[in-house]
């Protein structure tokens, strides 16, 4: 928790119980109503990779400057059952408190080096007793978090409403308010006033709550995404779930196929006939989308191909986050072709991106991939609304009828200055020609003379070697002039920041390169950026140091980089950064 | 009024005899009798020697991926469903590495004519045995004679809720014809199995084998292909392979049911952004 003179600046709450308890439902009103009192929020879900009884938590940070990520330790810590309090109780920061249900559960002393505290509610007792069904019990927990956080009510009781009147009808809505209102009474008999942590009540602004996953499918409704082809996966889902509600509406199609492979073809087949494409996976499908994503390049045909990594190899651990898919995209499936990588850093990036994305593919012809992870897909976080007066739709060399009718002998794969050749698509006048997964001549048609072979190939490659204007470029943060370097991409952004907010407290200044396109690699920032730096050190989420691989094996000056890595399939704290850098030097 | 030369590209390079060669005279008679403009025709094709009818027949043409002519049609159909899709396969194409798609693609009844060419081995690669390959056939990947059960795929078709299942033979592209125009015609998937022999490979499934083994369906004038048990007995008996129309059903196409906008496909969307109606939506994120 921190602080800003007596007024709390920065809490964290966490809800901890098996799954099937109600832990995520429960979170997700709490962060509502922080988010909806005028705080940052941003949240943390730690769940299995199953329906029933294995260990969930659910951490909501709520600050008043922005927030990009989780912190080191949580102030208040809401336990439904016995492991929840042996396990969780370790993150407990100074001071903080641990609220649980119950006689039975597990007696752990309260620790007297933190000077943390503990109390017993029987909520399920409570909830029995007084609405008949042990459910209630969420709310219950919820009435105790709005005392020891001074909850909005009004706030409070109108996201009540929003969640439960339309599928439960008013009466529920009534039961859930009178049992948080019991909750909360029960806390003021036991809660003494010295524990309690009263949050500012602000405006809200008409921010957004949003998660990676809701912001990257809104951006592709908003850049005029109009035929999405997908297999179901977690952490990827949601962005198909969303879309399905709100393509039809713009005259769009969502499709679920029989796997990855169909989902990736179909989207190719939609995209050659004009539409722009897209399709959504994680780990396990990207593994099979490889020829296809080898297709795309060959063919020169646009697609959107979003990723949302999860832990791995293999099934691997579907809820949790890691950062270990980027070889697949920048190294993955056979043959040289051009692909463009982007990994967003924030959730304003995941929107953002996702509109660049669909203008870059038009634009070069060639497959995009929007690496996120699961950390972002699955965790909302509350964001300035999106600008959409900035929004651009660049559909590239796409020919309009007018402009193919006069072409004279059309050639798909035209021999060009720039290796874009001008596109027409099937059912257009004048512009028949022939998609080739072989090689092929400028027609289109299969051709396996060398010389062919060789300009063919220079004019794919050759396509993204002058992108780099369009391409967004790392971005710089912290003080530009530190000598101590820290370099990650993707979900790391706001534990980074963190870490060098505290490595400043002890004394070590310190700067960020936040990667934002992986591939084509920017090695001229990149080598800039090693170059003013005494040390360098490379955060991801990985096992191998895929991003550390990346920039040795494209930059000259790497002698100094060490790797900082964590692979637990949890993200960073802040704290483990800052720490591995002042061990370092 | 178009005819065949106008679907003539170039000459194909198929060896000589090759049944592939009656599929694309098939294709042409049919393109020609529908008066079919070959910039709305979108011929979507696998790997195998049958990929190689983009080079000669004159359409919009894809030449896509080992098994996957039909996510690949299904994407062009969905996107503009204005333009007629057909897609070709192999028995390698369609009955192995695509088997998957095959029975999805029928599940959906999506509106693509899909044939076909069932040569009983994978003859672009030198003959190694397929799918429909008879029990103990001697190839280069099985000297020892297949020891797998071939597949019948209109059997397949017909149990995965097929509502155009049709076998023709390149040996008779009058016939072949007239029932890729029917499935043309049709509104949903047309499967239409085509068989063909491979002369330089398969020694065994000739033309003259065919020719013994086959029977017309529909001269028989009591069957009826609405009938899905006569369908059923008529594939399964242990006899001649039954041509023509098997089996016909009416349901509503994939597309039909799904696609939003019945009049306007929708690559047609003018994709400027509405940013009043994307604001009334980034509202419910709040």
């Amino acid at each position: 928790m921190k602080k800003e003179g007596q007024k709390i600046a920065d809490i964290s709450v966490m809800i901890a119980g098996k799954a099937g308890d109600g832990v995520l439902f429960t979170g997700n009103v709490l962060a509502k109503v922080l988010k909806r009192q005028g705080w940052e929020v941003g949240t943390y879900r730690d769940f299995p990779s199953n329906i029933r009884g294995e260990p969930t938590n659910y951490t909501i940070r709520a600050s008043l400057k922005k927030i990009q990520g989780r912190s080191d330790e949580i102030d208040v810590l809401m336990a439904f059952d016995c492991a929840s309090i042996i396990n969780r109780a370790g993150d407990l920061a100074r001071g903080g408190i641990l609220l649980c249900d119950g006689q039975t559960l597990a007696r752990l002393a309260p620790s007297k080096s933190k000077g943390t505290t503990h109390h017993r509610f029987p909520l399920r007792k409570l909830a029995r007793d007084n609405f008949g069904k042990e459910i209630f019990k969420n709310m219950i927990a919820l009435g105790v978090l709005c005392y020891i956080l001074d909850l909005d009510f009004p706030i409070l009781e109108k996201v009540i409403s929003e969640v439960f009147l339309a599928k439960k009808g008013e009466e529920i809505v009534q039961k859930n308010i009178q049992a948080i209102h019991l909750g909360c009474k029960q806390a003021k008999e036991i809660v003494e006033k010295k524990e309690i942590h009263p949050l500012l009540k602000k405006k809200d602004e008409n921010r957004l709550f949003i998660s990676g996953d809701d912001a990257i499918a809104f951006g592709a409704l908003a850049a005029g995404c109009r035929f999405f082809a997908a297999y179901p996966i977690c952490p990827a889902t949601e962005i198909w779930q969303w879309l399905a509600k709100y393509l039809p509406q713009f005259n769009g199609i969502v499709v679920q196929t029989e796997d990855e492979i169909a989902a990736l073809n179909m989207a190719l087949g939609a995209s050659y006939t004009g539409a722009r494409a897209m399709t959504s996976t994680s780990g396990p499908g990207a593994s099979l989308m490889m020829e296809a994503f080898s297709l795309a390049g060959m063919a020169e045909i646009p697609v959107v191909i979003v990723h949302v990594q999860r832990a791995g190899p293999s099934t691997g651990m579907p809820t949790k986050t890691e950062q270990a898919d980027l070889n697949q995209w920048i190294y993955g499936s056979h043959g040289d072709f051009p692909r463009i990588v982007i990994s967003p850093g924030t959730i304003e990036e995941c929107f953002e991106f996702t509109i660049k994305a669909f203008n870059l593919a038009e634009k070069y012809q060639c497959p995009v991939i929007l690496l996120t992870e699961h950390v972002y897909g699955h965790n909302f976080f509350s964001v300035r609304k999106f600008d959409l007066k900035r929004t651009r739709i660049d559909r590239g060399k796409l020919l309009s009828p007018d402009e193919l009718i006069n072409i004279k002998d059309y050639k798909r794969y035209k021999f060009t200055s720039d290796g874009i050749s001008p596109r027409a698509l099937p059912g257009m006048r004048n512009g028949l020609h022939m998609v080739e997964s072989n090689e092929h001549d400028e027609k289109g048609y299969r051709d396996e003379e060398p010389e062919n072979r060789i300009k063919m190939m220079q004019k794919r490659m050759k396509k993204l070697e002058r992108a780099s204007k369009d391409l967004v470029p790392p971005k710089l943060w912290g003080e530009r002039d530190a000598e101590i370097g820290i370099i990650g991409f993707g979900s790391t952004f706001g534990h980074i920041q963190e870490a060098m907010a505290q490595l400043k407290e002890r004394g070590i200044r310190a700067k960020y390169l936040q990667m934002r396109t992986l591939w084509p690699f920017p090695v001229e920032k990149v080598e800039q950026f090693i170059a003013g730096c005494r040390e360098v050190f490379v955060v991801e989420n990985n096992y191998s140091g895929q991003l550390s691989s990346l920039i040795r094996s494209q930059v000259s000056s790497t002698l100094k980089m060490r790797n900082i890595l964590k692979y637990s399939s949890q993200s960073f704290r802040p704290i483990e950064i800052s720490t591995q850098v002042q061990k370092a030097l | 009024m178009r005819r065949e030369k106008d679907f003539h590209l170039i000459d194909p390079t198929w060896c000589i005899g090759c049944g592939i060669y009656g599929i694309f005279s098939a294709l042409k008679k049919t393109a020609a009798k529908l008066d079919l403009d070959p910039q709305q025709l979108v011929l979507v094709t696998g790997i195998g020697c049958h990929g190689r009818l983009n080079n000669y027949f004159k359409a919009y043409g894809f030449h896509s991926l080992h098994g996957r002519t039909l996510p690949t049609a299904s994407g062009v159909k969905l996107s503009n469903p204005r333009l007629h899709v057909v897609g070709v396969s192999g028995d390698g194409d369609a009955y192995s590495i695509g088997l998957g798609h095959l029975i999805h693609s029928i599940r959906r009844n999506i509106n693509i004519t899909y044939l076909v060419v069932d040569n009983r081995l994978y003859a672009l690669t030198q003959g190694q045995t397929s799918p429909t390959s008879h029990m103990g056939y001697v190839s280069v990947s099985t000297p020892g004679g297949s020891k797998e059960h071939p597949l019948d795929g209109l059997q397949l078709a017909l149990a995965s809720g097929g509502t155009f299942i049709a076998r023709g033979f390149s040996g008779d592209p009058t016939q072949l014809a007239s029932l890729i125009e029917e499935g043309m015609k049709h509104e949903g998937f047309a499967l239409v199995e085509v068989l063909s022999p491979c002369v330089t490979h398969n020694k065994i499934i000739t033309y003259e084998w065919f020719r013994e083994n086959i029977y017309k369906l529909n001269e028989d004038s009591s069957y009826d292909p609405k009938n899905k048990m006569q369908a059923w007995k008529r594939l399964t008996r242990k006899a001649k392979i039954p041509l023509g129309l098997i089996y016909v059903e009416k349901k509503p196409s994939y597309e039909s049911l799904v696609l939003p906008d019945k009049k306007k496909p929708l690559v047609f969307n003018d994709l400027e952004v509405d940013d009043l109606r994307l604001e009334k939506i980034m509202h419910k994120f709040q």
